[in-house]
């Protein structure tokens, strides 16, 4: 799974701060002007504009993508408590 | 200083006695006078007196020893500045070069088509824009970009296009609503015109004001909304009066090929079956420049039913039956057009003359896009403050200032299969690209600065309290050819052929949109990225490749090198001739249209296949839900025969019904259809590599 991110953003900081993502197996990709390798790995998964608008976006192993922030949360917890 | 200059020799005399007369240009003969060197070369070069004097001095006695009769004007500028280049003075004879035409090229030009443009008939006005626009280029190359811009171009690493049109902009896009607010005054023209009463006349207006336009801008001339617009003007016109118009419509600009160079105006007329969200609750203009008093939201049913009779003309053809050339129909597909009753019945409509004739290209709007859409493939996204002007929708006007293109091909060669090296290349060549640009409009702003008495009059009329051409609101375009062959070469593999070759181009280009969004932030400028349509710089770039990189050039160039047939695949597009089911194709493609804000598109070649409207249509909803395509068009082809006059589908040597070998194809060569005698060479190989899509539609 990735999460895609940006800097200064602060939901997608939420998101960082409330989750160990590495222990989830979710890999932080932030979008940035020196990222060559983010852009494309969001163009690829067909969601640029949907990042225009919208941040943070997570992606899953099936290359479906959430970009609901409550969604993400909820995913995230739910994996979470799996986990321990 | 004219050309032709006659020598009388007397053997005893001093080379200041010679009896020399030139044919000046204003076809009056003056006698020699050696002062006219040292007045040119002080006037243009700025260099000394003495200097310019011991020059004309030693170039009147090489003359003098030669024993030659007769002497033209350009030979002894020729020799002036191989006294210059014997000094050192090398900028000096920068300044003096005469611009030029060989004997031999003006004779090939008057003599043969020219192959460049397909849409450049050949006839004395095209001869005579073929020759304006070599000394054009050669004035560009030595007096607009500086020499590191001039050589990248000359060696093919870049191209800068339209170098020939070097005093204009590239395209614009506007809407009718300049006209119908403000009538038809042209600068220099004889007389005004109010805003038009009648439909007819607003037409006439849109027409004309359409060849004053190209004698502006270097490319094409797009129309927003052009049913919508239309609109208020037909109200209580029956079906057959509306198909009459848009026969008009049709028949002008198809017909146009009298204008700038004998070429048609490159036309492109932007159509909506919805009223889209941003013009829905603007006031209308309606005859007379006055408003109607409604919105255009009211005015759907007649733009509805101007559209659709549009496209009535379209599926009819020319008198021939042969498909229009122009203008390009542009419908734009958006969320609203699927809310919008009856879309179903006119996106069968719209795509039966795309499977009979191929017009039709169906522009994605998804979401809040709004967008102008022209040229092969360009289109100028609206954001949030160009949606303020539709409000008042005479203000929208765009334009791309200039077009340059990157040969992706040769940065791989250069960067011999190193990433570092390779994305290093982009950043260089990207900020060439951005210093062309720079130059370009540094000479572009001089000319405006002439204002009245300048020579783009035109684009500093200010009718509306601002200049036609809104210069901070305009684009600069950077283009990309072959990122097919960087990745074949780089990789290993073609785009088609992985998922790594694809997700390599994908980074190559996400490199360059955010070099451009650098660039922009910058400079205060708009740097996008556009898929150039290349037409002759996909062959231009690949014949160069093959004498300065023959190697590296020969494992990837696509053609046939043995008859000269070569070129790289268009911008980001998938190789031509794979064989891939066409929405995998457009799915595939499309993930790189997101990045390229200026415009992208997908082929889908037919052939001589005729698929039925729905599973077009069904295509078409499939684009559009289900993958980030931006442009797509189908390019059925055809044989004409020039006996008997018959249109047959697909691409035969001769005619299938007087068995005449005197035939021509028709297809889409980029973004528009031509015939294919006028096709270049590499354009004719890329043709022969096309796949069509006989088994999937």
């Amino acid at each position: 799974m990735t999460l895609f991110t940006k800097r200064l953003c602060s939901a997608c900081q939420e998101i960082k701060n409330s989750f160990d993502l590495e222990a989830l197996g979710i890999k932080v990709e932030e979008l940035g002007p020196d990222n060559p390798d983010a852009l494309a790995h969001l163009a690829w998964h067909e969601l640029v504009e949907d990042a225009q608008k919208n941040l943070p976006i997570l992606v899953l192993n099936d290359s479906s993508a959430i970009t609901d922030m409550l969604e993400i949360k909820n995913l995230l917890m739910r994996l979470s408590r799996k986990k321990k | 200083m004219g050309s032709v200059l006659k020598l009388k020799k007397d053997s005893s005399s001093e080379t200041t006695d010679m009896a020399l007369f030139v044919h000046r240009s204003d076809e009056a003969l003056d006698s020699w006078n050696r002062e006219r060197i040292v007045e040119a070369l002080i006037r243009e070069t700025c260099i000394d007196h003495d200097t310019a004097r011991a020059i004309s001095k030693e170039v009147e006695e090489i003359i003098m020893a030669s024993g030659i009769s007769t002497i033209t004007a350009p030979l002894i500028r020729e020799l002036v500045d191989a006294k210059l280049i014997e000094r050192g003075l090398e900028r000096a004879r920068k300044m003096h070069t005469r611009l030029g035409v060989p004997l031999f090229d003006v004779d090939q030009m008057i003599t043969h088509p020219n192959k460049e443009n397909a849409n450049v008939p050949h006839g004395p006005e095209a001869t005579n824009l073929t020759l304006a626009e070599s000394i054009k280029k050669e004035y560009a190359l030595l007096n607009v970009f500086s020499r590191e811009v001039g050589e990248a171009h000359m060696h093919g690493t870049i191209h800068l296009h339209d170098l020939g049109f070097i005093d204009r902009p590239y395209c614009s896009g506007q809407s009718l609503e300049y006209l119908k607010k403000f009538g038809l005054n042209l600068p220099n023209s004889l007389a005004m015109a109010k805003p038009a009463k009648h439909p007819e006349v607003l037409l006439a207006h849109m027409v004309k004001f359409g060849a004053a336009l190209q004698s502006n801008f270097a490319g094409a001339i797009g129309w927003d909304a052009v049913n919508l617009f239309f609109a208020p003007y037909l109200v209580g016109m029956t079906d057959r009066e509306m198909k009459q118009l848009a026969q008009m419509l049709i028949f002008e600009f198809s017909q146009q090929a009298v204008a700038r160079g004998g070429q048609a105006i490159f036309t492109d007329i932007n159509l909506y079956w919805e009223v889209p969200k941003h013009f829905a609750d603007v006031p209308a203009i309606g005859p007379g420049g006055e408003y109607t008093g409604k919105t255009y939201a009211e005015y759907e049913k007649e733009a509805q039913r101007f559209v659709w009779q549009l496209f009535e003309v379209f599926k009819e053809g020319d008198g021939a039956g042969r498909p229009f050339f122009f203008p390009k129909p542009l419908v734009h597909i958006t969320d609203k057009f699927f809310q919008t009753p009856g879309h179903l019945s006119f996106l069968n409509h719209i795509c039966d003359v795309a499977a009979e004739k191929g017009n039709t290209y169906f522009v994605f709007d998804r979401g809040d896009t709004a967008k102008i859409s022209e040229c092969c493939r360009l289109s100028f996204k609206l954001e949030r403050s160009d949606l303020e002007d539709a409000k008042e929708p005479w203000r929208m006007r765009y334009s791309a200032i200039q077009n340059v293109t990157l040969n992706l091909p040769r940065l791989s060669f250069m960067a011999k299969r190193d990433d570092t090296r390779l994305f290093d290349k982009i950043a260089d060549i990207m900020e060439l690209a951005v210093r062309a640009h720079l130059e370009k409009r540094s000479f572009i702003e001089r000319l405006l600065s002439h204002e009245e008495s300048g020579p783009l009059t035109l684009l500093n009329m200010d009718t509306d309290g601002t200049p036609y051409l809104r210069l901070n609101r305009s684009t600069y375009l950077i283009g990309m050819v072959g990122l097919n062959e960087l990745t074949q070469y780089h990789t290993g593999e073609e785009m088609h052929e992985s998922t790594e070759a694809t997700r390599f181009g994908l980074k190559v280009i996400a490199h360059m949109k955010l070099l451009a969004d650098h660039f922009s932030r910058r400079f205060g400028m708009r740097f996008v990225l556009e898929q150039t349509p290349a037409e002759s710089t996909a062959h231009r770039f690949a014949r160069l490749d093959l004498t300065y990189y023959p190697d590296e050039a020969s494992q990837v160039v696509k053609g046939n090198p043995a008859q000269g047939e070569v070129y790289y695949t268009n911008s980001t597009l998938y190789n031509v001739s794979a064989p891939m089911n066409p929405i995998h194709r457009v799915k595939y493609e499309g993930r790189f249209h997101p990045l390229i804000e200026a415009g992208a598109l997908t082929h889908i070649w037919l052939g001589e296949a005729r698929p039925s409207a729905p599973s077009l249509a069904n295509f078409v909803i499939k684009t559009f839900n289900r993958t980030k395509n931006d442009q797509i068009a189908f390019s059925p082809e055809f044989t004409c025969c020039n006996d008997c006059g018959k249109l047959d589908r697909g691409i035969h040597d001769r005619c299938t019904y007087c068995k005449s070998r005197n035939v021509d194809g028709i297809t889409r060569i980029t973004g528009y259809f031509t015939r294919i005698s006028s096709w270049n060479k590499g354009k004719l190989g890329e043709l022969k590599d096309r796949y069509r899509n006989h088994e999937y539609l």
